[in-house]
């Protein structure tokens, strides 16, 4: 059987009887309740942290709402279950990276029965309203292991004034890029022409869509590492490059946050940042307007342009001893209804419906980059890849691996050759 | 008042008394350490109880270039650290010991870089030493200087680092170092003066042998710290760019709570304490050699 296939049984069988259910769901079923939950920073969070209020409101259940930056959150969260800890309920998750480790540990309670019971879950809640792409990865072997909260990738971001002013053409491949780059950096020097991540730990989420549009990729058919591939080899030089000869000073020690700083501050004419950064960087001044926004431009060979696309989850821990109260607040969470009021907060909605509802819509037409940046994320979901790396369970190790070998190049201690060859070894080892 | 060693020939002993410290330090140094031995020496996967793997994780360490070149960051670190906070703060607190004007301000504002968290400490140096939005490199600008890229070099970041702790624990250095100049006999300087010796001399025969003790107390403290730094450098490189800041605290932790192997990382930290004990012990036997 298909991984879809497997993945679509798992959650229609296990909504089934939540759809046969008619009439009201008690909310208030868990009253009197207080949960405890860890977030990752993140906009998603931040506005969870907000609406607190209205899911005590609506179920008499208290949270208990802890958010750190990523790495702190990912100690903690290591830790408290590594204890096995029963005083956390709630965590975020990103499945397509921690996912098989987690699983194996056991930390994730199956959230496929929780759906199955009609006394648990409302009626409408509608499990298969989420992106089959998006929820296959928190999916393994028929356990549910968390539910969407959002749907991100790496966009292009792009100055249209400077590019307007420099008469260059908007990039259509993504060797227009590297081109336009290099136009940049001649004639205007007060703008950097690229950024983008060069934290080795961050490299991979950006730059996998190089690797794919440049008609490469991070596994060979037999799912053997492939960075010594060809167009592997092309992307980790285009990459390299990019930072290196028209990137920021310091941008190997760059993530996100340097990324969106520079871009927001109008220092960068081109980014290739995350999507789930666009609420930040429209809260600068004059960016609404000057900026255009749209998915990774194809390779000119390969015509393809496959971005990283993934999204984040939420899951319950297998050692809650409240795991009815954790999943009515995983419900609220990811409500048709809470999902629709997240997009304000520029929360890519993983539900068709919201995605494709009148909420969403009404948001998307107030300005133009909203509509280019919805119908870019409708284009991700759609060509986007979850895979960064080769087949193995040591994710975060191999996704270092693949950021080393950019690194290499950058610091002019490897070849792009010769670094996709040891990158190559290094991540055989993690297989 | 009845000393411990007459209550005890008197066959009243007190040593019971000892007895909360002694369990104190069992629960709280003891076990955590002996907890963490234990770990060193199993195959930790998560949600499963460890397996003993006897010295497997060591014999890793041996053969990982990624320990080696994390041993050889730290110690270059430490001891690039370590000589110019006890240089700067020997200087600094001697120039304090003499300054009759301003010196509770002055030592007030001495105390306050080491007063401040860390995470305050590595985001002030990742704003001012920005190479595209940072002072530093603007001040550089005026001086006519051309711009560095202080923490993304990876030939200069462990300098940078090194420069980020030698600001804030400098101070430090000297506060005791002033206490130690000013708690020293004053006749012994008295007489060096009527004997003729003056300046530098007097510096390197007199007040060096004698501020001794005080500057080893100084390292002793400095190089426990020193050994086990790990917030600074996390907060403003991660380890990187590379692996040039991937120190054995860094590289620990990313093993442990990135990659999850805890079995591994244990035996990173147990060999960096091994470390830590080892260089408290050299300096032990040194206080004992400089006292007088």
């Amino acid at each position: 059987m298909k991984r879809r296939e497997l993945i679509g049984g798992a959650l229609s069988l296990a909504a089934a009887p939540a759809f046969a259910q008619s009439g009201g769901f008690d909310w208030r079923r868990q009253d009197g309740q207080t949960i405890t939950l860890m977030f990752n920073n993140h906009p998603w969070s931040q506005a969870m942290r907000d609406m607190a209020g209205e899911f005590t409101a609506r179920t008499g259940i208290r949270t208990r709402i802890e958010i750190f930056n990523e790495e702190q959150f990912r100690a903690r969260l290591t830790t408290f279950m590594q204890g096995r800890s029963a005083e956390l309920d709630v965590f975020m998750t990103l499945a397509s990276r921690e996912g098989p480790v987690f699983r194996k540990a056991g930390w994730y309670a199956d959230l496929a029965p929780l759906l199955a019971d009609p006394a648990l879950t409302a009626p409408d809640y509608e499990a298969t309203d989420f992106a089959p792409s998006i929820q296959g990865a928190n999916v393994f072997d028929r356990q549910v292991v968390a539910v969407p909260i959002n749907q991100e990738g790496p966009l292009f971001y792009w100055r249209r004034d400077v590019f307007e002013r420099l008469g260059i053409p908007e990039p259509r491949t993504l060797e227009d890029i590297p081109a336009a780059a290099a136009v940049i950096k001649a004639r205007e020097p007060g703008i950097i022409p690229w950024a983008a991540r060069g934290l080795r730990t961050a490299i991979p989420y950006a730059f996998v869509g190089f690797v794919n549009n440049l008609g490469g990729s991070v596994a060979t058919p037999d799912g053997k590492p492939g960075m010594s591939q060809p167009g592997s080899v092309k992307a980790i030089e285009m990459y390299a490059n990019l930072l290196k000869e028209y990137g920021p000073p310091g941008a190997l020690n760059h993530t996100f946050t340097q990324v969106i700083e520079l871009l927001g501050a109008g220092r960068v004419a081109m980014v290739h940042e995350s999507s789930n950064e666009f609420a930040n960087i429209m809260r600068f001044p004059n960016r609404a307007n000057d900026l255009g926004v749209k998915i990774l431009p194809p390779g000119k060979e390969s015509g393809i342009s496959k971005p990283a696309a993934i999204g984040w989850g939420i899951a319950i821990s297998a050692h809650s001893r409240k795991q009815a109260a954790a999943w009515t607040f995983l419900q609220w969470a990811t409500s048709k209804e809470t999902q629709a009021k997240l997009v304000s907060a520029g929360v890519a909605p993983p539900r068709a419906s919201v995605f494709k509802g009148p909420a969403f819509d009404a948001w998307t037409a107030e300005l133009p980059i909203r509509r280019a940046w919805a119908e870019a994320l409708v284009q991700l979901g759609r060509e986007g890849s979850g895979v960064f790396q080769p087949p193995t369970d040591r994710i975060p190790e191999a996704r270092e691996k693949i950021g080393d070998a950019v690194q290499q190049v950058v610091l002019g201690r490897a070849t792009p050759a010769e670094a996709a060859r040891m990158a190559d070894e290094e991540l055989a080892k993690l297989q | 008042m009845k000393s411990l060693r007459n209550s005890s020939r008197s066959g009243t002993s007190y040593r019971w008394m000892v007895a909360p410290a002694l369990l104190f330090a069992g629960v709280m140094i003891v076990f955590p350490f002996g907890y963490a031995v234990w770990l060193s020496l199993c195959e930790v996967a998560l949600g499963q109880p460890p397996r003993l793997n006897g010295g497997a994780n060591y014999a890793r360490l041996a053969a990982d270039p990624d320990f080696w070149n994390g041993l050889r960051l730290t110690l270059w670190l430490y001891a690039i650290s370590l000589v110019a906070q006890l240089v700067i703060g020997t200087w600094l607190g001697l120039l304090l010991a003499r300054t009759r004007r301003a010196r509770g301000l002055i030592r007030t504002i001495l105390v306050s870089p080491f007063m401040l968290p860390p995470v305050v400490i590595g985001m002030m140096a990742i704003v001012i030493l920005d190479p595209s939005f940072g002072i530093a490199n603007w001040i550089l600008a005026q001086l006519g200087l051309p711009p560095r890229l202080w923490l993304s070099d990876p030939d200069t970041v462990i300098l940078t680092v090194a420069a980020i702790d030698t600001w804030q624990w400098t101070p430090f250095v000297a506060l005791i170092v002033m206490g130690g100049y000013l708690s020293l006999p004053g006749e012994v300087f008295e007489a060096a003066e009527v004997d003729g010796a003056r300046g530098w001399q007097r510096f390197r025969r007199l007040t060096l042998p004698l501020l001794g003790p005080t500057l080893v107390t100084a390292a002793v403290l400095r190089s426990v710290d020193l050994l086990r730094f790990f917030d600074v450098i996390y907060i403003t490189t991660q380890g990187g760019p590379g692996t040039a800041s991937t120190t054995l605290n860094i590289l620990a932790y990313r093993r442990g709570f990135e990659f999850f192997d805890i079995g591994y990382a244990s035996a990173i930290m147990v060999t960096l304490s091994a470390l830590v004990f080892g260089s408290v012990l050299v300096f032990a036997r040194l206080r004992r050699a400089v006292t007088w």
